[in-house]
């Protein structure tokens, strides 16, 4: 296995604070083209007015899901050696709510809210601002959410596990929801046109 | 508005252009993309005054985002400064909204360990069970909310 | 739907497809004398200094399985692993070319998983033998005495080595009362302190 080039000793520490910039570049580029850094237009999401956020996302998540599978069946990328988050249910649940809330309201999310400033968008600087502060919060009743953070711990654990299928068969149900996602999405904006 | 500017690329063609970009991050560094935690490390760096912030991968990478969507707006005539709003809500209103929908989010990425970027779609792509329990909660949300929130958008 | 979006839509199912079908696995065998003779042999275990380097190392192959409660392992958790309740472990999936190591507060829920995944056709799984309280001793906090022997030393420079790099204090210059000589033996038994140890976060 080539990669991850950080575990196979290929890229150094120094090389791996070096590629953070240059993959946020990318990333940032990635986002401000389709439009991502203009809160209207992610908010429109929710109003199926728009459907670019949905698009973009989950287009995204196939190349790098389909990406990441191949190479490593080719031996060309060690997967089990890349980080993947772990699983807290509850806490991401609720974390998932509030952050939609936020999302809805704010209309951009925390690395869009960095496009829309650096493209000189006052709302995109207050958004920044905002999450400053909410995670500052979070720090302040920490003591008092601990318990409830550190609850229902699975570890780093693939849905695929916990429905008991392959990877394989945890690839193909996500491809097929993000495809059918997809088609239902050309057909909402044919019928708007 | 988005009037100005040259037209906005295709979404799905921008997406695996993103898609590209994370599985290079995998490849690279074995880690996906993020942004929460990195305004996470700026405040605990700005409370405790430990380490400095530049030294987090996240903070960095996040640098690069701004540099990158600078550098896309610019070359497409996107750039101003400008409030984004709906038709309906007054610039006071936006930037009200746009704080709390921040403080919002920054609690959950919290609670969630991550955001759009980290958990939907960089543990997402790695089939992280908790990364799919996010991505529902947080369009379910945002969908059921969205007919309380139609004077900010619509 | 236009052309191009039609042949990166066949593209992606195509891939997809595929995937589902090249994870297809069936299942093995399995020789009851031939366990009782691993389980003699002791190639059953897995030393935690062992466990520690081939985490440290990054070695893709292994899987590490925490046997323990949720609060337990909320609380804290050898990083990387993932919990599961033996009822679970009896039912999943699990990759089969890599080695699963398992993990409990002392051992005995381990080893139980243990030949419950060889009885599934498992071959590569391994056991802490003295779980969490191995971990903690062993590797997050070595100690090295006072009046150390050459051997011990050397086994300690191992240790320190993966107690810094998962971000423990080994110690030296101790008595020889305060060594940690095992679960059952043990005095004072280590209570691992609610330390998330974060490598990376998103």
């Amino acid at each position: 296995m080539t990669a991850p080039l950080t575990e196979t000793g290929a890229l150094g520490s120094t090389g791996e604070l070096v590629a953070a910039p240059l993959i946020g570049m990318a990333f940032g580029w990635c986002l401000e083209r389709p439009g991502l850094g203009y809160a209207p237009k992610l908010a429109g999401q929710f109003y199926l007015s728009d459907l670019t956020v949905y698009k973009v996302m989950f287009s995204a998540l196939l190349t790098a899901m389909l990406g990441a599978f191949w190479l490593d069946r080719m031996g060309l990328l060690n997967l089990s050696l890349v980080s993947m988050p772990e699983t807290y249910v509850l806490p991401q649940a609720l974390g998932g709510v509030l952050f939609g809330a936020g999302f809805l309201v704010a209309g951009l999310c925390p690395g869009t809210s960095c496009v829309a400033a650096a493209s000189g968008r006052l709302d995109g600087f207050c958004v920044i601002g905002g999450m400053l502060g909410g995670v500052a919060l979070f720090h302040a009743v920490f003591p008092w959410v601990q318990r409830f953070y550190e609850s229902t711990a699975l570890g780093s654990v693939t849905f695929a596990e916990m429905l008991n299928v392959s990877r394989g068969m945890g690839i193909a149900l996500v491809t097929l929801v993000a495809l059918g996602g997809f088609a239902i999405a050309g057909r909402i904006e044919k019928a708007r046109s | 508005m988005a009037g100005a500017g040259k037209p906005y690329s295709d979404p799905y063609l921008a997406g695996i252009g993103l898609g590209l970009v994370l599985l290079s991050a995998y490849v690279w560094v074995g880690r996906g993309l993020g942004a929460s935690g990195a305004f996470s490390s700026v405040v605990v760096a700005a409370s405790t005054g430990s380490a400095s912030p530049l030294g987090d991968w996240l903070v960095l990478e996040l640098v690069g985002v701004a540099a990158g969507g600078y550098l896309s707006a610019r070359l497409a005539g996107r750039t101003r400064a400008a409030i984004e709003r709906g038709p309906r809500v007054s610039r006071r209103g936006r930037i009200m909204a746009a704080a709390c929908g921040g403080v919002l989010m920054g609690l959950g990425a919290k609670f969630a360990r991550g955001c759009t970027s980290g958990q939907a779609l960089s543990g997402g792509a790695l089939l992280s069970a908790g990364s799919w329990i996010f991505i529902a909660a947080c369009f379910a949300t945002g969908y059921a909310f969205a007919p309380l929130a139609r004077r900010l958008w619509r | 739907m236009n052309r191009r979006n039609a042949a990166l839509a066949a593209t992606a199912a195509t891939l997809a497809g595929a995937a589902a079908l090249a994870d297809f696995r069936s299942p093995m065998e399995v020789d009851v004398a031939q366990l009782a003779a691993e389980i003699e042999a002791g190639d059953d275990h897995i030393s935690a200094l062992d466990l520690g380097e081939r985490i440290m190392k990054g070695d893709g192959d292994i899987r590490v399985l925490d046997l323990r409660t949720e609060a337990e392992f909320g609380e804290f958790h050898i990083p990387g692993a993932r919990l599961i309740s033996i009822a679970a472990l009896a039912k999943e999936t699990l990759p089969r070319d890599a080695t699963i190591a398992l993990y409990s507060e002392g051992g005995a829920h381990a080893a139980q998983a243990w030949v419950l995944l060889r009885l599934r056709g498992y071959r590569k799984a391994v056991v802490l033998r003295e779980g969490v309280y191995e971990w903690v001793s062993r590797v997050v906090e070595p100690r090295l005495a006072a009046d150390a022997t050459a051997a011990e030393r050397t086994e300690f420079e191992r240790a320190a080595v993966l107690s810094r790099y998962f971000g423990g204090v080994p110690r030296t210059g101790v008595g020889r009362s305060e060594l940690r000589t095992g679960y059952w033996t043990d005095a004072a038994q280590a209570r691992p302190d609610a330390r998330s140890i974060r490598r990376r976060g998103c």
